[in-house]
């Protein structure tokens, strides 16, 4: 046994996971002010990208200024998707806008496609490609600065819910019709967490792009990006944290275990089985909310 | 004349229709008045049309895709039928729905929180908060607990000072004592009557339980399918002995004289 190849793989293991928390933060933010799992994850994140590149490649700004401008125009996105969409299926069944979520990223897909082509663009955020050497250990610049970045917005998500504002998404998540009656303003809140979904997507969407670069694979993130937020409980912001890195650990060691074994490709079915195992064993999560029922 | 009457009530609801999906008639002609600072109760059987009377005011058909067909609500002298529930809570209509329906997976206090209006600033909010503490002490004692534990009496209470938050004028309240032992209401039926005397609050009050209803409120309309079929002071109502044999129980006690003919509601039809 190999210790040191062991812990590379852990440790690269665990970045990653945090890039797929930096996804599964958008998911719980809509979860956490909607109770709906928002498909459309996935393809806001690869909008999110795309907006990104063309900012600073087809208009020329520098990368400083794209990035920023990308997230307020995602966020103004964001309102408008709960504007459009949305808003006439308030208090419908879940399942509904469940569907509505899945056909909005069909159609995010289907609209990056058309404008932007089916070629991969390079996202160069001027991350040195050098290795950094930890001891013996090998680990990427590009990995560090989004787990950072992930970190960073959880710090700031924590922080938000404790606020007035944070306070009545939870509210609206928890029930429709007493935020109504309480006056709380349902459809302005839940296109809030929309627009803060949109903004975390361009996050997630600008690290993934240098990653892998941009192209329609990026609203792929979307199976490992739910995995980590029902590990995590869905509506828990420390839980997809916490799972992310659970995730990324598991499928990096398992996948250099099994793979030898299987001839390659094992890291999906251990993202499929984590998923599958979860929703079995225990459908809240490792940090999720019960459903309380009194007796 | 016309004008001093309105000024008096503060809520004044006129010949409301209200239909579901667009084909369910579920109150047909309903006329009530509240006046400023006076609690009152809607009595009446299940479905009589009671909630949707309430619904109607506060603006939550719209969630269940009811709306009012005919008729108008005045809430101080302003039209309301056509505004948003948001707005009308902002002019200082509050809804206690059914069932209580608090927050549960946030606190007590969050709760509160949760129901400030805009702009109310964190010291007023502060002030709100040991006010609503005030009159429910068991509150103020499991404030940092979750809601969806605390007891049916507890949630009743916070969801009635979850909507004092708001400030209202006027406070409607659907079947606070349902699910609730009797002295539970006596107790939460005391407070509200001490809000409304502190505060010249006014409120509408949604009750299966007339007899608890009654020993508070200073007029009671009785509702039945959808129509008001009776109205009058606390004191006749109680003294009617139709409400008393089919709304407060009792009437006919002595086994040997019961009727052998079942009574029914004569004014229904």
């Amino acid at each position: 046994m190999d210790w040191v190849f062991l812990s590379e793989l852990a440790i690269n293991g665990a970045l990653t996971g945090l890039l797929y928390s930096l996804f599964a933060i958008g998911l719980v933010l809509i979860y956490k002010a909607s109770s709906v799992p928002n498909l459309a994850q996935g393809g806001l994140t690869m909008v999110g990208a795309y907006v990104v590149l063309a900012l600073a490649r087809d208009v020329g700004l520098p990368l400083w200024l794209a990035i920023p401008l990308a997230a307020v125009v995602m966020f103004g996105l964001g309102f408008g998707i709960e504007r459009v969409a949305l808003r006439r299926l308030a208090g419908r069944p879940v399942v509904m806008i469940l569907m509505l979520t899945l056909g909005l990223d069909i159609f995010l897909r289907g609209t990056t496609l058309a404008i932007w082509g089916g070629t991969s663009r390079s996202m160069e955020l001027g991350v040195s490609y050098d290795p950094l050497f930890l001891g013996d250990i090998f680990i990427s610049r590009i990995h560090l600065v989004g787990a950072g970045v992930a970190l960073a917005l959880f710090v700031a998500f924590m922080l938000f819910f404790r606020t007035r504002t944070g306070i009545k998404l939870r509210a609206i998540a928890d029930d429709y019709m007493a935020s109504w009656s309480v006056g709380i303003a349902v459809e302005r809140g839940v296109g809030l967490s929309w627009a803060l979904a949109s903004v975390v997507a361009v996050a997630a969407g600008v690290i993934w792009g240098e990653i892998q670069g941009v192209d329609q694979a990026l609203s792929l993130l979307l199976l490992k990006g739910l995995t980590v937020a029902v590990l995590g409980g869905l509506d828990s912001i420390l839980g997809a944290v916490i799972a992310g890195i659970i995730l990324g650990v598991v499928e990096n060691v398992g996948a250099d275990f099994l793979d030898p074994l299987v001839g390659g490709g094992s890291r999906e079915l251990i993202v499929a089985a984590v998923l599958i195992l979860t929703v079995m064993i225990r459908p809240h999560g490792l940090f999720g909310r019960h459903d309380i029922e009194r007796v | 004349m016309q004008e001093k009457v309105e000024a008096q009530n503060i809520l004044s609801m006129n010949s409301v229709e209200v239909l579901y999906d667009n084909v369910m008639l579920a109150i047909k002609g309903v006329s009530v008045q509240v006046p400023k600072g006076e609690m009152i109760a809607l009595l009446g059987s299940n479905g009589a049309g009671k909630s949707t009377t309430l619904k109607a005011i506060s603006g939550l058909l719209k969630a269940e895709r009811g709306r009012i067909s005919r008729g108008e609500i005045t809430f101080q002298g302003t039209d309301i039928t056509e505004a948003l529930a948001q707005k009308r809570v902002e002019m200082g209509i509050c809804h206690v729905i059914e069932g209580r329906r608090v927050f549960e997976h946030l606190t007590p206090d969050e709760n509160l929180t949760a129901a400030a209006p805009r702009g109310m600033s964190r010291s007023t909010l502060n002030a709100e908060k040991e006010k609503i503490y005030g009159y429910f002490p068991r509150l103020a004692e499991r404030k940092n607990s979750q809601a969806g534990y605390l007891s049916g009496g507890e949630q009743q209470m916070l969801a009635i000072g979850r909507a004092l938050v708001t400030q209202p004028r006027l406070l409607m309240l659907d079947e606070p004592s349902l699910g609730l032992a009797p002295f539970l209401v006596e107790e939460i039926f005391g407070i509200l009557q001490k809000i409304n005397k502190d505060e010249g609050l006014s409120v509408l009050l949604v009750e299966q339980n007339a007899l608890a209803a009654l020993e508070i409120v200073s007029q009671g309309y009785l509702i039945e399918n959808g129509r008001v079929v009776m109205h009058g002071t606390a004191e006749a109502l109680k003294s009617n002995s139709d409400i008393q044999e089919f709304y407060l129980g009792g009437g006919e006690t002595d086994f040997h004289n019961v009727k052998h003919y079942s009574r029914r509601k004569r004014w229904l039809s």
